[in-house]
C-alpha cells in the first residue's frame, strides 16, 4: 500500500550531490510524534544528531526568518550539512509565500537556497521568468506598477527626485533629449511633461528615447528563445501603446514631443549609442531607474557603460538603484556577507509591500514573486 | 468568543432538554436506526439528494475535480497494487458506467452520502467557476480554461510525486506557484495555490529526508476559532456531541469527560451550562483535557474552571500534555462511580492522538459510557495519490463553502484558508502518510468501532438532529449546507459532499 516510500536514494539521483548526514533521522520512519513542548506554543521533534537547544527557544513574535536564514547561510559557508538540513527543515515548515513578512522571506529564500544547493538555479529562474511572462499580460503588469505607485512611494520617490534634477539641468534649454533606461513603463514622464508645460519660458521640445531591455538576461542558447521572441512582440505592443498615450498626453499639455523606443536584447553595456539619434543641438539627459544593476560588475562592463555615457556628453545622468550590494560571491564568508545584504534589502522591500497593500492583494503577490525570482 | 457563543446556545439547548428516557437506553442500543430513521424522514431524504444533484445547484469545483481525477487515475500505469484493491477497482471502471467517482474513491471518503450520478458533456458545459454571490458571467470561459489547466497540472504533479519523480514535480511546481494565487476569485485557483505549496513543501522535505511537522499552536487555534465563527462545521460537531453526552449523563451525579484534543475548550461552556441547570441538579464534573502544550492546557483549564464556578457547578480539570495513544490507563484519573464520556473531534491539522491501535486499546480499557466521535470524511491512510485525490475533493468543497459566504479579498477568509485549511492540506500531503510515519492509520474510525465487539453504536437522537438544524439556521447560505441523518450518524456537508460525520458509541463494559 505504501509504495511512495520517499527513498532518499531516488532523490539523490536528481540531486546528485546532496550530502546526507550519517545518521539519517528519517530512515527509521520519523513519526509525527513529538515531545511535550517547552514553554512556547511550538513543537519540534527529536533530532538526536543535531545540537540543540538554541532552536527551541525562539518564538514567533520576533524576526525569526532573519535569524534562521543567516544561520543557514553560515551553515552553508561552513559546509555543515547536518545543521543545514535542520535549518532548512525548519524553514520549510514555517514559511509560506502567503503569510506574514517573515514567512514570505523564509519561503522565497528557502526556494532560492534549495535551487542553489541542487544546482538548478539557472534553469529554475528561466522557468519562473518564462511562466510569469506567459501569465502576466500587459494589462496586469501595468496595473501592478500603477497600483504599486498608488499605494507606495517606493518608485515615485525616485521619479520625483530625478525629474527635479533633470528640470534643473535643462534650465533654459529649448531642445531636450532624454535617454530613458528604466523599468517603470514611462510612468516617470507625465509629471515631467507637466513641469515642462508650466515652465515660465517657452515650452521646449522634448524627445524621449526609451530603451527597453528584453529579458534574455544574457543566457546564451537558452531553450526559452522561443519565448523571448514571443515576448519581444508583446513588449513592442506594450511600448507602442505607452508611446501613444505619452504623445496624447504631451499634446494635451501643449509640449512638442517625440517618442522613440529602442528594443535592446542582451547586456546593456553593449548598447550602440549611435542608434540613439542624438542631435548636436540637443541638451541630453540620461535617466536610469532600476536597470543598471543588471549589468554585471565584471570585465569592466560597468566602466564601459559609464564611458559610453560620458561620450555622449550629457548634461546630467540620473540613477535610481537599490541601496544594496546584492552580489553574493561564490563561497565562504563572501557568501554570508552577500546573503546578509540580500536579506536585509529584501526584508525592507517585503515589509514595505506588506504595509502598503491590502492583505489579499494580487498585485502585491506579483511584486513579491518578481522579488522571489530576483532572490 | 466563548461567552458570546454561549449566549446563543443557551436559547437553543433549552428547547430540547430530554424529557423522556434517552432513546439509546442501554438495552435498545443494538438496533439499527429504525425509530430514529423514521424521525429523520422529515429531514432531507436521500432520494431527494439524488434528484437534486442533477440540477445546477452543485458543487462545481468538486465536479471538475472528480471528472479530471477519474480520467487521470484511469490513465495511471498499474503500479503499486499490493494491497490496494481500490486501485484495481479503478482500473476496471470502464467509461460507460454512469457511476462516476463512486468507484474511484475509497468508499470511506464519500460514504453513502454521495449519490450516484451521471455526468455528461452537457453537464460539463454547465459548470461555472465563479462563486461569489452567485457568480458573474464575464470572463467565465477564460476562468474555466485557466482553472482546468491549473488543476490538470496539479494532478500531473501529484502523479509525478507518487512515482517519486521529484525533479519533474519540482519543475511543474515552479509553474504552478507562479500561476495560481490564493487571493483569486476562483476557488479552484485558491485551492491549487495551496496544494501546490504543500507539494513544494513535500519535495523539499523529501529531499531533506525529514518530514516532522513544526506547529505554531497559537496561530492554529486562532484560525480555528475564526473558522468556527464563519462556518457551521465546528459548532455542528460540538453541539451534536454535547447532546449525546448530555443524554448519556442523564441522572448521573459524578461524570468525567476526556477530550482528546481540547484546544481552547470552545465546546464545553455550552454543555456546562446545560448540566448546571438540568432538572436533577448539576453533577460533579471532572474533565481531562489532552493537548500539545501544558501551557495552553492550563490556560484552557483555568477558563473552564472559572466558568463552572460561575455556574455553581463542582468542577475539576486534569490536563495531560500527551497524546491519547501514548498514555496508559493509569494516567487517567478516573474514579469509581464516575460516568465516563470520551470526546474526539478529529481534524487533520496535526496528529493529535498518536498510534491508532493504541488509542483504540485505551478506549476499550476505559470502557466509557459514551464516545462521541466527529470525523472528517477524509481518509488519512493509503498511498499519496489516494490521499491527494481525496483531499483535493474535500478541500475544494470546503473552499467553495467559504467562498459562497465570504468575499474574495476578505482577510478573515484568507486567515482561515492559510492558517487552518492549508495547515491541514500540508499535514496530509507533506507530512502524513503511512510510509512516512510508519504507522497504519485506520481508514474510518466508526467502521473500526463498529467492527469491534467492545463497542456498540448509539444512534444520534432526534434532539441532536434538531440541534444541528438550529445551528445551520444561524448561517446565511444555509441552502448550501446539507444535513443528513442515516445509519445512526449525522452528517454535515456542503452541497453534495459530506464533510463531517458525527456518531456516538458506547462500551459494553461501561458503568
Amino acid at each position: 500500500m505504501d509504495e511512495e516510500d520517499f527513498s532518499a536514494s531516488s532523490s539523490k539521483q536528481y540531486y546528485p550531490y546532496y550530502p546526507h548526514p550519517q545518521s539519517h533521522p528519517s530512515a527509521t520512519g520519523t513519526t509525527t510524534t513529538t515531545p511535550t513542548s517547552i514553554h512556547h506554543a511550538f513543537e519540534t521533534s527529536e533530532f538526536s544528531t543535531f545540537s540543540p537547544a538554541r532552536d527551541l527557544t525562539f518564538d514567533f513574535s520576533g524576526k525569526w526568518a532573519t535569524d534562521i536564514l543567516l544561520e543557514t547561510a553560515t551553515a552553508i559557508a561552513d559546509r555543515n550539512s547536518g545543521r543545514f538540513q535542520q535549518l532548512m527543515w525548519m524553514l520549510n515548515e514555517l514559511s509560506s509565500p502567503y503569510g506574514d513578512t517573515d514567512q514570505k522571506l523564509g519561503s522565497y529564500f528557502l526556494q532560492a537556497l534549495f535551487n542553489r544547493m541542487t544546482d538548478s538555479g539557472e534553469r529554475c529562474y528561466r522557468t519562473l521568468a518564462s511562466v510569469s511572462e506567459k501569465t502576466c499580460s500587459f494589462e496586469t503588469t501595468r496595473k501592478m506598477v500603477l497600483k504599486f505607485q498608488e499605494v507606495s512611494p517606493w518608485t515615485t520617490f525616485g521619479h520625483v527626485a530625478c525629474n527635479g534634477a533633470i528640470m534643473e539641468a535643462f534650465e533654459g534649454e529649448s531642445k531636450l533629449h532624454i535617454i530613458d533606461i528604466s523599468s517603470t513603463y514611462c510612468t516617470q514622464w507625465p509629471t515631467l511633461l507637466e513641469s515642462l508645460a508650466t515652465r515660465t519660458d517657452e515650452t521646449p521640445h522634448l524627445k524621449l528615447t526609451t530603451i527597453v531591455a528584453t529579458k534574455n538576461g544574457g543566457v546564451p542558447g537558452s531553450s526559452t528563445s522561443g519565448t523571448a521572441a514571443g515576448s519581444l512582440a508583446s513588449v513592442q505592443d506594450i511600448m507602442k501603446e505607452i508611446g501613444n498615450r505619452m504623445e496624447k498626453f504631451a499634446r494635451l499639455m501643449g509640449v512638442p514631443f517625440k517618442f522613440n523606443v529602442i528594443h535592446h536584447g542582451g547586456d546593456l553595456c553593449e548598447l550602440d549609442l549611435s542608434k540613439l539619434d542624438i542631435k548636436e543641438d540637443e541638451a541630453l539627459a540620461i535617466n536610469c531607474v532600476g536597470t543598471l544593476h543588471s549589468i554585471r560588475a565584471v570585465d569592466n562592463r560597468r566602466d564601459m557603460m559609464i564611458s559610453n555615457f560620458k561620450k555622449l556628453q550629457p548634461r546630467i545622468i540620473t540613477v535610481v538603484e537599490e541601496e544594496a550590494d546584492l552580489d553574493v560571491g561564490v563561497d565562504g564568508m563572501e557568501f554570508v556577507k552577500g546573503f546578509q545584504e540580500c536579506l536585509r534589502w529584501f526584508r525592507v522591500y517585503f515589509e514595505a509591500l506588506d504595509e502598503s497593500f491590502a492583505r489579499t492583494s494580487n498585485e502585491r503577490l506579483m511584486l513579491e514573486r518578481a522579488a522571489g525570482r530576483a532572490i | 468568543m466563548m461567552k458570546g457563543g454561549f449566549e446563543v446556545v443557551h436559547a437553543t439547548l433549552d428547547m430540547i432538554q430530554p424529557h423522556r428516557e434517552p432513546i439509546w437506553d442501554f438495552a435498545s442500543v443494538g438496533f439499527p436506526t429504525t425509530s430514529v430513521a423514521a424521525a429523520a424522514v422529515s429531514s432531507i431524504p436521500r432520494q431527494n439528494l439524488e434528484n437534486r444533484c442533477i440540477n445546477l445547484e452543485r458543487n462545481e469545483l468538486s465536479d471538475w475535480v472528480e471528472q479530471v481525477t477519474k480520467k487521470l487515475i484511469d490513465d495511471l500505469p498499474a503500479q503499486n497494487t499490493d494491497t490496494d484493491d481500490h486501485h484495481s477497482r479503478t482500473l476496471q471502471a470502464p467509461a460507460d458506467i454512469p457511476m462516476l467517482c463512486e468507484d474511484s474513491f475509497p468508499p470511506s471518503l464519500l460514504g453513502d452520502f454521495r449519490p450516484r450520478k451521471t455526468v455528461t458533456s452537457s453537464d460539463f458545459d454547465e459548470l461555472q467557476w465563479s462563486n461569489v454571490n452567485g457568480g458573474n458571467d464575464r470572463g467565465l470561459s477564460r476562468l474555466d480554461e485557466q482553472g482546468l489547466s491549473l488543476i490538470t497540472l496539479l494532478l500531473e504533479c501529484a502523479v509525478a510525486i507518487s512515482i517519486d519523480n521529484l525533479g519533474e514535480a519540482h519543475r511543474m511546481l515552479l509553474e504552478l506557484t507562479q500561476m495560481a494565487s490564493p487571493y483569486a476569485l476562483s476557488c479552484a485557483e485558491r485551492v491549487v495555490a495551496y496544494f501546490a505549496k504543500a507539494m513544494s513543501s513535500r519535495v523539499i522535505n523529501s529531499w531533506l529526508g525529514i518530514c516532522s511537522p513544526l506547529i505554531n499552536y497559537k496561530t492554529v487555534h486562532c484560525a480555528f476559532q475564526a473558522f468556527n465563527n464563519v462556518s457551521p462545521f465546528i459548532k455542528f460537531a460540538h453541539f451534536t456531541s454535547n447532546q449525546a453526552i448530555l443524554e448519556a449523563f442523564h441522572r448521573r451525579d459524578r461524570v468525567h469527560i476526556i477530550d482528546l484534543d481540547i484546544m481552547q475548550g470552545l465546546q464545553w461552556p455550552a454543555l456546562f451550562h446545560i448540566l448546571a441547570t438540568r432538572m436533577e441538579g448539576p453533577p460533579h464534573l471532572t474533565m481531562t483535557g489532552m493537548g500539545s502544550s501544558m501551557e495552553l492546557l492550563t490556560e484552557t483549564g483555568k477558563q473552564l474552571s472559572n466558568f463552572a464556578k460561575r455556574l455553581g457547578m463542582s468542577f475539576e480539570f486534569h490536563p495531560i500534555a500527551k497524546k491519547f495513544g501514548e498514555i496508559d490507563i493509569t494516567m487517567v484519573r478516573l474514579r469509581r462511580g464516575e460516568t465516563l464520556a470520551i470526546h474526539w473531534l478529529q481534524h487533520s491539522l496535526y496528529d493529535a492522538t498518536g498510534p491508532d491501535w493504541k488509542t483504540m486499546r485505551l478506549m476499550e480499557q476505559l470502557g466509557p459510557r459514551i464516545i462521541t466521535l466527529v470525523e472528517q470524511d477524509l481518509s488519512h491512510g493509503g498511498s499519496f495519490l489516494d490521499r491527494f485525490v481525496g483531499s483535493l475533493h474535500y478541500y475544494s468543497t470546503m473552499f467553495d463553502s467559504l467562498g459562497a459566504y465570504l468575499a474574495a479579498d476578505d482577510p478573515n477568509r484568507h486567515h482561515i484558508e492559510h492558517c487552518l485549511l492549508y495547515r491541514e492540506i500540508n499535514n496530509i500531503l507533506a507530512i502524513g502518510g503511512p510510509a512516512r510515519s510508519g504507522e497504519d492509520k485506520m481508514k474510518q474510525w466508526r467502521s473500526e468501532l463498529a467492527a469491534r465487539n467492545s463497542f456498540v453504536q448509539v444512534p444520534m437522537s432526534s434532539n441532536s438532529m434538531a440541534q444541528a438544524q438550529l445551528i445551520l439556521n444561524m448561517f446565511p447560505p444555509a441552502h448550501g449546507y446539507r444535513l443528513v441523518q442515516g445509519d445512526g450518524t449525522l452528517r454535515l456537508g456542503w452541497k453534495d459532499t459530506s464533510l463531517f460525520t458525527a456518531s456516538a458509541w458506547t462500551s459494553h463494559i461501561s458503568r
